[in-house]
């Protein structure tokens, strides 16, 4: 291959790359410049995306009050951290258990997370709802995590990372007086770090954005998920005020695209590893 | 010592649970909120103003009024559930016979200013059902004829002379279609629910069901020739099949020329316009003068709870809301008439508003011809209406011919009524 | 070493302390819920109402015959099929592409990545606007190339592929993610040994090395796609609720109406259990091609 055509390879390649860069992006183009727009400029024939009067002030504010913007927000930092720090707590101790102890029903345990894996939430929603609905935990944080503690593919993922760990290092800590629990969280814990770091990102991103739960079991606005504060937000707005509505998409998609964008290394190799070991 | 901290905190204690048990706390739900959602803080806001001792929180309000009524369903007899809603009133009639919510005919009774302050026998019917007074109406609309002035002109039309019947306006749309540029002739609001399927039903003379309310009797030649005027809309008028979002927009944006729905839309319909066009209103265009009649659209306050203490104050709240005062935030804040009858003569309310707004007095001006808007008995009153907009989905689409698309829904919902 | 070694009866103790609390949690969120799933299957309870009948397997019958559920059924296959291949083969052209580009690199994955993190229900807001039939941009931009506008959302025709193109937006960049990874795994000295074998392009050095090696990773990432595919629900209750017509009635937005919405938590329930069954046939799928495919390395 001569320099010439590698060099036109790689103009070629950056042209398409490009291309589909700016369809990827458009839709957040076009989000932040009609959050600027004015109600009168929203739905006018042209494709402008330049506002000819700006109206960041007041879209911006709409949709800060119009909904209780950062209670929203807020409800949904609380309910993911901790979603992931339950999802932790439980799956760590048990894929160690899984990986390296040898006990009474292992197989068995195993057997019941790879079945866990097949039945997402949405299947069993239905009692879960009644059981809560009875014992009057609806319309709470709690209930917006509950559920979710129990994750079985941290489970699984922390047990094939966990499988790679040398034993010598956990037979060392045995030998100097480790019970098994303090290994888990003082020796494993430290060691999966990766593993769990990536995981935690996955958690959030899931659990960020979904809506079927939050949607069943919440019904007071100061409850409200970032998912249900948007969906409340499109209804009261009603094809009236885009640019609003536009405006409180920004607000609450910012968070989580901040957070990428600085720690882009982590997330990208975050997912990779969780996608990997499945 | 002991003893006197003893004496303090108890009675800190006493004086903290007496003031807890003056505060009332009302937890109000409500459905769409692109329409009410100001008026509801606007009437709140003074209520609580006047009466400090209650305290009103909003529970998520509904988008539709089917989903606030399963949504109050699903929470029925649950902690879970508002202290009052407002129901759509033809969703009162499953509440009735499911015996949710609170009969407030001894409410109504025990309150002897009632007429005075304008709740005619009209008005209570609106949401009595069997002599069980389900809830108080507090917005009822009609549908109007919203047309953009300036487009009207550029088709060679009068703004001030629209056509009274639907050859007209359907002359009228498709000349506006042919300006190009985008442009549609019209939108009919059939989305969504039966409402302004029923606006045509009715209009031509037709019922819904039969009157013993076994059989379905709109796919009679009233009903036929609704379901072929919708065809003519698609045909002559050239109405593209759009979402409901999409077609107000459309319209808002100036690039529907006619456009037909409620005259509860109007506040949201002038504030999305603008100053981008003229807009006006008028009268349906009128299809039977004699047998034709209107569906009256809009929701009634229902109450909930039935913890005394709160009954008292829910029902001071939901006279409040539908009475006068309630009346004069409503009408301007959204387009709904006016059911209370003492607010449209009374300057302190509506007297001055009619003068001033009249776009607002289309609605007004068709009430004499509202008939209820009706439910359907039975426990699938939500799907039978969402089996006949799905009919006439297929219809708008032209996938179906207006026969077709009539049979169809007949036999669906003939299946879905009680045995 | 025997049953009674103290190491391995203090292992024992030990492991089932440690999984003791997950089993509890399992036996609570998983498996209680799952046989009560299946057992209000086979009635035609109601939410709300404490007197219902036991049909059986009738319920199922019945509900294997309701045109509206077929047609969940059908649109939801629908949706997945036209998400899941274009998904797989662009996130695997971009990773492709991305992977040849030496200084970019880490700058396009970011580009590519960010609508995975944006959220759903607002990003769907946003291509409401875009799809919107007069004034979308998308259609003003089809327009000025003398394309009609496309009736995206409100046309029972379009829906499912609006609906689908927003999906494949949303999901190419976690799967380019996932094929860049599998690609840095393959040696380099594979590529070396081709090369000396007579592949001498590119495209034949993709089929000899890249395509076999990848194998796992692709498997892999056609199961989550497809898996998420089946799973549509925000963009639905946002944008279409089903519509127009049932246009775009899935299985998630069945679920969730008949149940919490129609409060018929026993049709709901038999719906959900084909639900699992839908899955546990993808996964099975999965793992048999698994079987056949990876037997190299």
């Amino acid at each position: 291959m001569t320099t010439a055509s590698t060099h036109w390879m790689r103009v070629l390649r950056l042209m398409i790359l490009g291309l589909g860069a700016l369809l990827m992006l458009f839709p957040f183009f076009f989000m932040i410049s009609t959050s600027f727009k004015p109600q009168s400029e929203v739905f006018s024939a042209g494709l402008s995306l330049i506002p000819q009067q700006w109206a960041i002030i007041a879209n911006y504010s709409k949709a800060m009050t119009r909904i209780p913007m950062l209670q929203i927000l807020a409800n949904g930092l609380i309910v993911c951290a901790s979603i992931v720090f339950f999802q932790i707590l439980f799956a760590l101790p048990c894929a160690y258990a899984l990986a390296k102890l040898k006990f009474k029903g292992r197989e068995f345990l195993f057997g019941l997370v790879l079945l866990g894996l097949l039945v997402p939430i949405h299947a069993i929603s239905i009692p879960l709802y009644a059981t809560a609905r009875y014992a009057g935990i609806l319309n709470t944080l709690a209930i917006l995590v509950v559920p979710f503690t129990l994750s079985v593919f941290a489970i699984f993922l922390f047990r094939q990372f966990i499988k790679t760990i040398p034993d010598d290092l956990i037979m060392a800590a045995r030998t100097d007086g480790l019970s098994e629990f303090a290994i888990v969280w003082r020796i494993i814990l430290p060691n999966a770090w990766p593993s769990a770091s990536a995981f935690a990102i996955f958690s959030v991103v899931a659990h960020w954005n979904d809506l079927y739960w939050p949607l069943i079991s919440v019904s007071k606005m100061h409850l409200a998920t970032p998912p249900l504060g948007l969906l409340f937000f499109r209804a009261a707005e009603a094809g009236d005020d885009y640019g609003a509505l536009m405006a409180a998409t920004v607000l609450i998609t910012a968070p989580l695209v901040l957070f990428f964008l600085f720690a882009q290394k982590l997330f990208i190799e975050g997912m990779t590893m969780t996608g990997l070991k499945g | 010592m002991k003893k006197l901290l003893a004496t303090a905190s108890m009675a800190i204690a006493m004086l903290t649970s007496a003031l807890h048990a003056q505060t009332v706390d009302i937890v109000v739900h409500y459905p769409m909120p692109g329409f009410f959602k100001n008026v509801m803080d606007q009437i709140s806001t003074e209520y609580v103003k006047q009466h400090p001792d209650v305290k009103i929180t909003f529970a998520n309000p509904s988008p539709t009024y089917e989903d606030g009524l399963q949504l109050m369903l699903r929470q029925a007899g649950t902690s879970e559930m508002p202290d009052v809603s407002f129901i759509g009133l033809n969703r009162l009639r499953v509440l009735a016979e499911r015996n949710v919510g609170v009969d407030l005919s001894s409410f109504v009774k025990a309150d002897p200013t009632m007429a005075a302050e304008g709740y005619s026998e009209r008005l209570l019917n609106l949401a009595r059902f069997n002599g069980r007074q389900v809830g108080l109406a507090f917005a009822t609309s009609n549908p109007i004829f919203y047309y953009n002035a300036d487009l009207v002109r550029k088709a060679g039309g009068d703004p001030d002379n629209m056509p009274k019947t639907w050859d007209g306006v359907l002359a009228l749309s498709a000349k506006i279609n042919a300006l190009g540029d985008g442009v549609n002739g019209m939108s009919y609001r059939w989305q969504g629910d039966d409402w302004m399927f029923s606006a045509l039903l009715f209009g031509h003379g037709g019922t819904m069901l039969t009157s013993d309310e076994k059989k379905v009797a709109f796919d009679g030649p009233e009903g036929l020739a609704s379901f072929k005027l919708i065809d003519r809309m698609v045909k002559e008028g050239k109405m593209p099949a759009m979402t409901s979002d999409a077609a107000v927009q459309s319209f808002t944006a100036g690039k529907t020329g006619l456009f037909f729905w409620t005259t509860g839309a109007l506040r949201s319909v002038i504030n999305g316009v603008g100053n981008k066009f003229e807009l006006r209103t008028t009268s349906m265009p009128v299809i039977d003068a004699q047998k034709g009649r209107l569906p009256t659209g809009g929701n009634a306050a229902v109450m909930f709870t039935t913890d005394p203490q709160k009954q008292k104050a829910v029902f001071d709240f939901i006279k409040f809301a539908s009475g006068a005062y309630g009346a004069s935030v409503v009408v301007p804040g959204t387009g709904y008439v006016p059911n209370n009858d003492l607010a449209p003569k009374d300057p302190r309310y509506l007297g001055n508003f009619y003068k001033e707004n009249p776009l607002f007095r289309a609605g007004l001006n068709q009430m004499e011809l509202m008939i209820p808007w009706y439910s359907f008995p039975g426990n699938n009153g939500v799907k039978v209406t969402q089996t006949i907009v799905d009919n006439l989905a297929q219809l708008v689409e032209q996938k179906v011919t207006p026969e077709e698309a009539l049979k169809a829904t007949s036999s669906e919902v003939q299946k879905l009524l009680p045995r | 070493m025997t049953r009674t070694d103290p190491i391995s009866r203090h292992e024992n103790r030990a492991g089932l302390f440690l999984v003791f609390p997950t089993f509890t949690l399992m036996v609570l969120l998983l498996i209680l819920p799952t046989l009560a799933v299946f057992a209000l299957s086979l009635t035609d309870a109601e939410l709300g109402s404490t007197t219902f009948t036991f049909l059986g397997l009738d319920a199922y019958s019945d509900l294997l015959s309701d045109r509206n559920f077929l047609r969940a059924f059908k649109n939801t296959f629908i949706y997945v099929g036209l998400v899941s291949p274009a998904s797989v083969i662009l996130g695997l052209m971009l990773a492709l592409l991305i992977e040849a580009e030496t200084d970019a690199r880490g700058f396009f994955r970011s580009i590519y990545f960010l609508p995975v993190v944006a959220l759903v229900v607002a990003m769907a807001s946003v291509w409401q606007y875009l799809m919107h039939p007069s004034f979308g941009p998308i259609n003003l931009f089809l327009n000025i190339f003398g394309i009609a506008s496309i009736n995206w959302l409100g046309s029972s025709d379009n829906v499912l592929p609006a609906l689908a193109i927003i999906g494949i937006w949303q999901g190419i960049g976690f799967n380019m993610v996932l094929f860049l990874a599998g690609l840095t795994g393959i040696n380099r000295d594979l590529y070396a040994a081709a090369e000396m074998d007579g592949a001498k392009t590119a495209w034949s050095r993709f089929w000899v090395v890249t395509w076999p090696m990848l194998g796992p990773t692709t498997l892999f990432v056609i199961t989550i796609t497809v898996i998420n595919a089946v799973k549509v629900f925000e963009t639905v209750a946002t944008l279409t609720q089903g519509g127009p017509a049932k246009a775009s009635e899935v299985l998630l937005w069945s679920i969730y109406q008949e149940g919490f919405v129609f409060l018929h938590i026993g049709t709901a329930s038999a719906m959900a259990m084909v639900f699992i069954v839908v899955l546990l046939v993808l996964l099975l799928i999965q793992t048999r091609l698994l079987e056949k495919q990876v037997h190299y390395t």
